[in-house]
């Protein structure tokens, strides 16, 4: 309704515009999503390894999974110096656009093969409990795992597009229920596993290492001895560690504080990892007998479950748990895939590697939903050209992965030396001499994926093959796209896509805020954030909605026939305010208000709000007392209720505050 | 200011007729600031300025400052600045001066409105003009009052103190809403 117009009102007609909101995931959130695709390896890292190398593969695995606890302080460091971090970002700030390109383009191929992989697999998994609890069930009936595994690959690939579309605190969500139900799995499999090596015994896997010819590809077989057989057998073990770059992409919505929770993040994932992957590839190894564990080798956890002590019809029920679990995260890491992936393709936009139309928000959602439909649609692509074969996908696979961290862990090394501003946090292993730093800890971990990349070159061949053709296709799409974008505009600093809305009237405002507190920040000079900032730092989301807020002024009948758009100095300040929110991983409600008189603009958002808190920066025309004697005046004309209100100016070095 | 430097404790100790401080917090009550004396009826042909200067002599004189130009002159220079019209049709003209004890204010209501120059579009009904303590520990206070007066004084008011009789009448209409 709105307000009633009165001879002399400033403000007779209001148009507010609101942006996407942003919002913040827990690191607990952030873990699953991870996860969904981390932990999903643990379903089939250990038959791939086994049929590559031999009976060591829990051992190798176990190598790979210890080898997650530094790539993650990788990601750690990387991410804490850019918030829209990431491979592309740290590449291009440190070894320029080109290679970041590179990067980029085959770690696009590891996401794409990421959604594959998982859901096809998943697929699979489905098919064969499906084909062996139809004659239980007197069903005469079979599927054919390879269509069956295609449409439910495609179905899964569906949902998940559709949850992304609606915004990641949806798929975050799912994303922590599939990852408390492979908890409970997992405590279920251990305790049974206990049960079971205490009534037969355990036997550890051998550390024999046998290659065959397939899983030596080009590399000469005479130097697959020694430590170069170790890192070969290494190289094949790497496609554990799928989904870390996610967790970079997934940094700009984690909540406050940020770091701490980036950190946090990275724990939880590297020790259920390790204790997920690394405990059942061992158990499956130590307890699946010799004999038979090949037949298992597609779906080795259903072997384990198969395996343990206990009636047959219970562990028919513990094997079906286990493929429903698996089928569960497999799917979970198709969602990963998704935003990892369009998470990366925004840092690209943003950087008008990709066409600006590609950005546009989604109308109801505020999502890119154009570039999780481009993401999606190459997954499906590759699910019908794969037509079910996993073997192919897993050949391809871990190629994208292997060299986004080489170029990662380069490209952090490298700003050691270019950007020496302090850090937030580093990589450890840095010795001091004087006044320099030698980062050994990041150079020997640069050398040790720069080795494990070369030598899956030459001993993946499929990976080899598909990854650079895919690789090279991305980079050329790239660099046109980047062409003609420079060609319709100068390249200019980034600017955030806004969803503008029309809320008709301010009393709106207050429904679509929740918690019991209000601020509202009064902000217009993009260079001037001081008091944002000063307010992200301490303001306690649980409990406070922040409102961030400008006015447009305009005069006369330009005020009636305004438009809804932003201008580019709209556009300029809230980017930096989303920039603000998400450094400091708070939410904010950005708005704009059409008005003909500054204070009034101000005081009408603030009371609809129900703010108790108004907020403003130092005023380059106006002394403090001036700003409050104004606002004081409009606030008493305007107010229908006696709510207390408390005024603040904060700038550097100044802090005015008053309760009226 | 050079007059309150010179005799800093004449206007108190001459005139029996000083305002005594008011203390003005949340429940600050606007009629306890204004006395009959310090509400006016100017009648029609004055403009903004002239009605100031009326006010400001009679909010001076009510408290015993003979050099009330030197009120004028301060609250003039403020009106330089940001307008302190407000669309309801409440003029709120004030300044902080040195020297005086606590709030002294006085109401001029229009029978028929005056265009403001700074903000032609609005028209004053009413102009309620106040001095407070320049000092530190009255500016919330001061903060308040405006707050408290722009509330006060909503268009529903204005049309009933423009009707009103006079001076008593209109002090009555006040202090009857803030009861």
């Amino acid at each position: 309704m709105k307000p009633e117009p009165r001879p002399g009102r400033r403000v007779t007609e209001v148009v507010v515009l609101t942006t996407a909101m942003l919002s913040f995931i827990s690191f607990w959130r952030a873990s699953a999503i991870v996860l969904c695709d981390l932990a999903s390896t643990a379903w089939y890292v250990g038959g791939i390894v086994e049929t590559a190398i031999g009976p060591a593969a829990p051992w190798f695995i176990l190598g790979v999974m210890l080898c997650a606890a530094p790539m993650l302080m990788l990601y750690v460091e990387g991410s804490s110096m850019f918030v829209r971090g990431g491979v592309y970002k740290v590449v291009r700030e440190s070894m320029g656009g080109s290679l970041a390109k590179v990067s980029v383009s085959a770690l696009m191929f590891d996401y794409i093969l990421t959604g594959a992989i998982s859901s096809v697999s998943a697929g699979q998994y489905l098919a064969g409990l499906v084909n062996s609890a139809f004659p239980h069930l007197n069903i005469h009936w079979s599927v054919s795992p390879n269509l069956f595994s295609v449409v439910f690959a495609l179905g899964v690939v569906a949902y998940f597009w559709r949850q992304n579309i609606k915004g990641i605190e949806e798929s975050s969500d799912k994303a922590i229920k599939i990852m408390s139900l492979v908890s409970v799995m997992a405590v279920v499999i251990f305790a049974w596993a206990a049960y079971t090596i205490w009534s037969r015994g355990f036997r550890w896997p051998s550390l024999e290492v046998n290659f065959t010819h397939e899983s030596l590809g080009w590399f000469p077989s005479h130097l697959a001895l020694g430590r170069l057989g170790l890192l070969v057998a290494f190289g094949h073990a790497f496609l554990g560690m799928s989904g870390l770059e996610t967790l970079a992409q997934v940094y700009r919505e984690m909540e406050a504080p940020k770091l701490k929770n980036l950190k946090r993040a990275a724990a939880v994932i590297f020790v259920f990892a390790l204790v997920l992957t690394g405990t059942i590839s061992f158990l499956s190894v130590g307890l699946i007998p010799d004999e038979v564990r090949h037949t298992y080798a597609d779906n080795l956890l259903s072997g384990l479950a198969m395996s343990m002590a206990g009636p047959h019809w219970l562990l028919l029920l513990l094997q079906a748990f286990v493929v429903l679990v698996g089928v569960i995260i497999l799917s979970g890491a198709v969602n990963t895939s998704i935003m990892g992936s369009n998470g990366v393709l925004n840092r690209l936009a943003e950087d008008r590697i990709m066409p600006d139309t590609l950005r546009h928000l989604h109308p109801r959602f505020g999502t890119t939903h154009r570039m999780i439909n481009l993401v999606v649609a190459l997954q499906a692509v590759t699910i019908l050209l794969c037509r079910g074969d996993v073997y192919l996908l897993g050949e391809a696979y871990a190629f994208g992965l292997i060299w986004s961290f080489v170029f990662n862990a380069a490209a952090v090394l490298v700003l050691r030396f270019k950007d020496r501003a302090k850090r937030e946090w580093k990589f450890p292993g840095n010795l001091r001499l004087g006044r320099h730093e030698l980062p050994l800890g990041l150079a020997g971990l640069f050398l040790l994926v720069l080795a494990v990349g070369l030598v899956n070159l030459l001993t993946k061949k499929v990976a080899t093959v598909f990854g650079l053709g895919f690789t090279a296709f991305f980079f050329v799409l790239f660099l046109i796209s980047e062409r003609l974008n420079k060609r319709e505009k100068a390249h200019g600093e980034h600017r955030e896509k806004f969803n503008l809305r029309s809320a008709g009237d301010l009393a709106i405002m207050r429904e679509e805020i929740e918690r019991p507190n209000r601020v509202l920040v009064a902000v217009r000079d993009p260079g001037n954030l001081y008091h944002l900032n000063k307010i992200l730092e301490t303001h306690d989301a649980e409990t406070t909605d922040l409102v961030v807020f400008t006015s447009r002024i305009r005069k006369g009948l330009s005020l009636v026939d305004e438009t809804v758009s932003m201008d580019h100095d709209e556009e300029k300040l809230f980017t930096r305010v989303i920039e603000a929110a998400e450094k400091h991983g708070k939410t904010v409600t950005p708005m704009l208000v059409v008005s003909n008189e500054p204070f009034y603009a101000i005081t009408q958002a603030a009371q609809a709000v129900g703010a108790t808190e108004v907020v403003f920066g130092v005023s380059a025309k106006l002394s403090t007392d001036t700003q409050l004697e104004r606002l004081a005046m409009t606030w008493g004309s305007l107010q229908k209720d006696k709510q207390p209100v408390r005024f603040r100016i904060l700038g550097p070095g100044v802090e005015h505050a008053v309760d009226l | 200011m050079a007059w309150f430097q010179k005799k800093p404790t004449e206007t108190a100790a001459e005139s029996p007729k000083t305002t005594p401080p008011v203390r003005v917090g949340k429940g600050l009550k606007v009629a306890s600031i204004l006395a009959e004396d310090t509400i006016l009826f100017p009648g029609e042909g004055h403009d903004k300025a002239a009605v100031l200067q009326t006010l400001a002599a009679a909010v001076c004189g009510k408290a015993g400052i003979a050099d009330w130009a030197s009120f004028l002159a301060k609250v003039q220079e403020r009106e330089q600045g940001i307008s302190t019209t407000l669309d309801t049709g409440l003029s709120l003209p004030h300044a902080r001066m040195d020297g005086i004890p606590g709030i002294l204010a006085g109401m001029a209501v229009l029978k028929k409105p005056i265009p403001d120059p700074k903000q032609p579009d609005l028209a004053i009904r009413v102009m309620f003009l106040f001095f407070s303590p320049n000092k530190q520990d009255a500016f919330p206070l001061h903060l308040q009052l405006l707050r408290g007066v722009s509330s006060l004084f909503q268009p529903a008011l204005i049309d009933q103190l423009t009707a009103s009789s006079g001076p008593a009448a209109a002090l009555e209409l006040i202090k009857k809403l803030e009861a």
